[in-house]
């Protein structure tokens, strides 16, 4: 560790203990005097810019130091005071230097509006108002998409924070178009605008603001003395807000619920008040439990998974699971559980082993503050949530935790949980089964493979962008490259969909076929690591030779380029019969000869096309 | 006296990263570039809020050393 890189911990355990506005700012300007070099790996690096109509600074340096907590290397870019047009339109300014990964565009609406607004405004007509409303969309719209073109950032927008005061007072709501509807429509515009734009987030800084209370944003003092737009309590806040997207984007956000059960998802110990006796049903006490477990499968619901820690008879709790009427959490939610008397630091160790996650995406929910220390001093890189020891608040604790985000959900993130607990299930049967072919034929596996359509190019788009274990050439195709493949006649790219008794694993496999009148070359295959072992990947090869044979081909090549992650798919192409290996550099191709050879689907395996 | 002494000396200390031993009534903005305007109106305003009292345009562009600032302080406080 270098002399720099020692003194920036120091600096930052101080501020993770106390992060008020004055330690934040006070941390940033420290760390600018500092000599830091930026990481090799750009997930590690966060190249930040925060420009809009106010003096942003403080802003700007709450972001900056709350990244570094997150472990990430910031350099960070300020605009100028309302300069925000001029910075963004001009390729070379000091903005477009910085080469941002995120901007963040803080335009206050009142400095749009014409100063008179606000006091003609009770005597404008609806039309009026509503081309206001568009011209004041129009601005904020046309800088963010000039941003969007001209950066490859995130780009997040604040939304308009909807005054209190309406000159109107209490018929405000009674008229056609007033204050507040004025606003609610601008805002509407502006999610609008960027509702398709993958790279363009509109922030809820007016919902954000309400949360906080509305009458405390703003500090009159320092907006008059130095157009400082938020207040000294609101600005560390708001900075959190912008770190959800930061998280998301540096995969630094959270998937793993660790659950303990006594006092946690039901009120009481089973182990001693029996099933009859726990506190769990729909008045308190005993609801509040069941709507904390309520926000839990919402959760779920979207993609989170779900584990238990518990000290506890595994007979004892697994009865709740299974009996309790008003248990809303049942066995099938859980990718894993550790019911057992063993220390929780080391069950929890075991369960990101058996999902298949870091420590680093999980998060540890427990009532008891002695298990949470035990767990934090053993695993600094777990989110041990600091419970209230009331259960009234837990929902709430959940809810405003806000680190599992994700900047876009595909329909197979969604389902990550049944997934987990299929994966459960399904090696609980290999444990018993005798051989592994029996295995694979008890689990009525069904192969759905088809050229990609609208429907699945961003998860095709998604598997070819970060599948490392199970592919065979690593080419990393952009959305636009795929699209193109969808329109040349001469490339074939394949979505192949699995599902078995357990559940649907959605779209797994890839493969992208360069056809040619002689022969088809395999440019790309590639699989998630969740179904590797299933011999699903010999029906994918099975129906690119099926095709080929249809196509009257008489040659199918397949390429593979290794990588310090791919050795599992090494063989694929020799254990299937393919043969004349051909070194070329990094590249091994293989031949198949289709007058001599073929790939069957296996037995076990129903093969669906379409 | 002692207690306000204290306290201001965190502020300054906090915002222009310099122990608290270094900090002289007679430190000037103008020989110090840490004390810039932004670092200015930090200052001020953490004043503001710790202290519960608020300062006139005029006595903010007047403060020049941190003598000025425990005078005015201590003038406003006593009031």
């Amino acid at each position: 560790m270098t002399e720099s890189s020692e003194q920036l911990e120091q600096v930052l355990g101080r501020v993770r203990l106390d992060p008020t506005y004055l330690n934040l700012w006070s941390t940033f300007k420290k760390i600018q005097q500092l000599d830091l070099r930026p990481p090799d790996d750009e997930k590690n690096s966060l190249r930040l810019a925060v420009i809009g109509s106010s003096t942003l600074e403080p802003l700007a340096a709450c972001i900056d130091v709350k990244s570094r907590l997150l472990g990430l290397h910031v350099s960070t870019f300020v605009g100028g005071f309302n300069t925000y047009r001029q910075e963004v339109l001009d390729s070379k300014s000091d903005l477009h230097r910085s080469n941002p990964d995120v901007v963040v565009l803080a335009v206050d609406a009142w400095s749009i509006l014409d100063k008179d607004f606000i006091t003609t405004f009770a005597r404008m007509s609806e039309q009026e108002l509503i081309d206001k409303a568009h011209e004041l969309v129009e601005s904020v719209r046309s800088v963010a998409r000039a941003l969007e073109e001209s950066t490859s950032a995130l780009i997040l927008v604040n939304d308009f924070i909807t005054p209190v005061f309406s000159p109107l007072g209490i018929v405000d709501s009674k008229q056609r178009m007033g204050l507040k509807s004025f606003f609610a429509l601008a805002n509407e515009g502006l999610h609008d605008a960027f509702s398709q734009s993958s790279r363009v987030f509109v922030v809820n800084l007016d919902s954000i603001a309400s949360d906080f209370g509305k009458s405390r944003v703003i500090n009159w003092n320092t907006w008059y003395r130095g157009s400082i737009p938020f207040s000294e309590e609101f600005t560390p806040v708001l900075a959190d807000e912008y770190l959800r997207y930061v998280r998301a984007l540096k995969g630094r956000a959270r998937k793993c619920i660790v659950l303990d059960l006594d006092n946690t998802l039901w009120g009481g110990i089973i182990g001693e008040d029996g099933i009859e006796g726990i506190k769990l049903g729909t008045v308190s006490p005993g609801i509040e439990y069941l709507d904390f477990q309520r926000v839990l499968l919402s959760l779920y619901n979207r993609g989170v998974i779900l584990a238990i820690c518990s000290k506890n008879n595994y007979d004892d709790a697994i009865r709740v699971l299974k009996e309790h009427p008003h248990q809303i959490l049942r066995e099938e939610h859980f990718a894993a559980m550790r019911i057992n008397w063993q220390d929780k630091a080391s069950n929890i160790e075991a369960l990101a082993k058996e999902i298949n996650i870091g420590l680093d995406s999980m998060v540890f929910i427990d009532d008891n503050p002695v298990e949470r220390a035990q767990v934090a001093q053993a695993h600094p890189e777990v989110l041990v949530v600091d419970m209230p020891k009331n259960p009234r608040l837990y929902r709430e604790t959940l809810e405003n935790l806000k680190v599992f985000d994700v900047l876009s959900l595909t329909k197979e993130d969604m389902a990550r949980g049944e997934m987990y607990a299929s994966k459960r299930k399904r090696s609980q049967l290999e444990q018993s089964a005798t051989s592994i072919e029996d295995f694979l034929r008890t689990l009525d596996l069904k192969v759905r493979i088809k050229e990609v359509d609208d429907f699945d190019t961003p998860r095709a788009v998604q598997l070819i962008g970060k599948t490392n274990q199970f592919n065979l050439t690593t080419r990393r195709y952009s959305d636009a490259e795929v699209r193109q493949f969808r329109e040349s006649r001469d490339v074939a790219v394949y979505t192949m969909a699995v599902t078995d008794r357990f559940g649907d694993e959605g779209v797994v496999g890839v493969a992208i076929v360069r056809k040619s009148p002689e022969e088809w070359l395999i440019d790309s295959f590639l699989m998630s690591c969740r179904v590797i072992g299933r011999s699903v990947e010999t029906a994918m090869l099975a129906k690119i030779v099926k095709d080929a044979k249809t196509a009257g081909i008489s040659k199918i090549k397949g390429e593979y380029i290794p990588t310090k992650k791919n050795a599992p798919a090494r063989d694929l192409y020799e254990r299937h019969g393919f043969g004349s290996r051909i070194e070329d550099g990094e590249v091994t191709t293989w031949t198949l000869d289709l007058e001599t050879g073929t790939v069957e689907v296996p037995e076990w395996i129903e093969l669906i096309e379409e | 006296m002692t207690d306000i002494n204290d306290r201001l000396s965190d502020i300054l200390s906090a915002v222009l990263n310099i122990d608290k031993d270094q900090i002289t009534d007679d430190l000037r903005r103008k020989d110090f570039e840490a004390w810039d305007s932004m670092a200015h109106l930090m200052i001020i305003s953490e004043i503001e809020n710790v202290f519960e009292m608020f300062f006139e345009d005029e006595e903010v562009v007047d403060i020049w050393t941190v003598g000025d600032l425990k005078r005015i302080l201590s003038q406003k406080l006593g009031n």
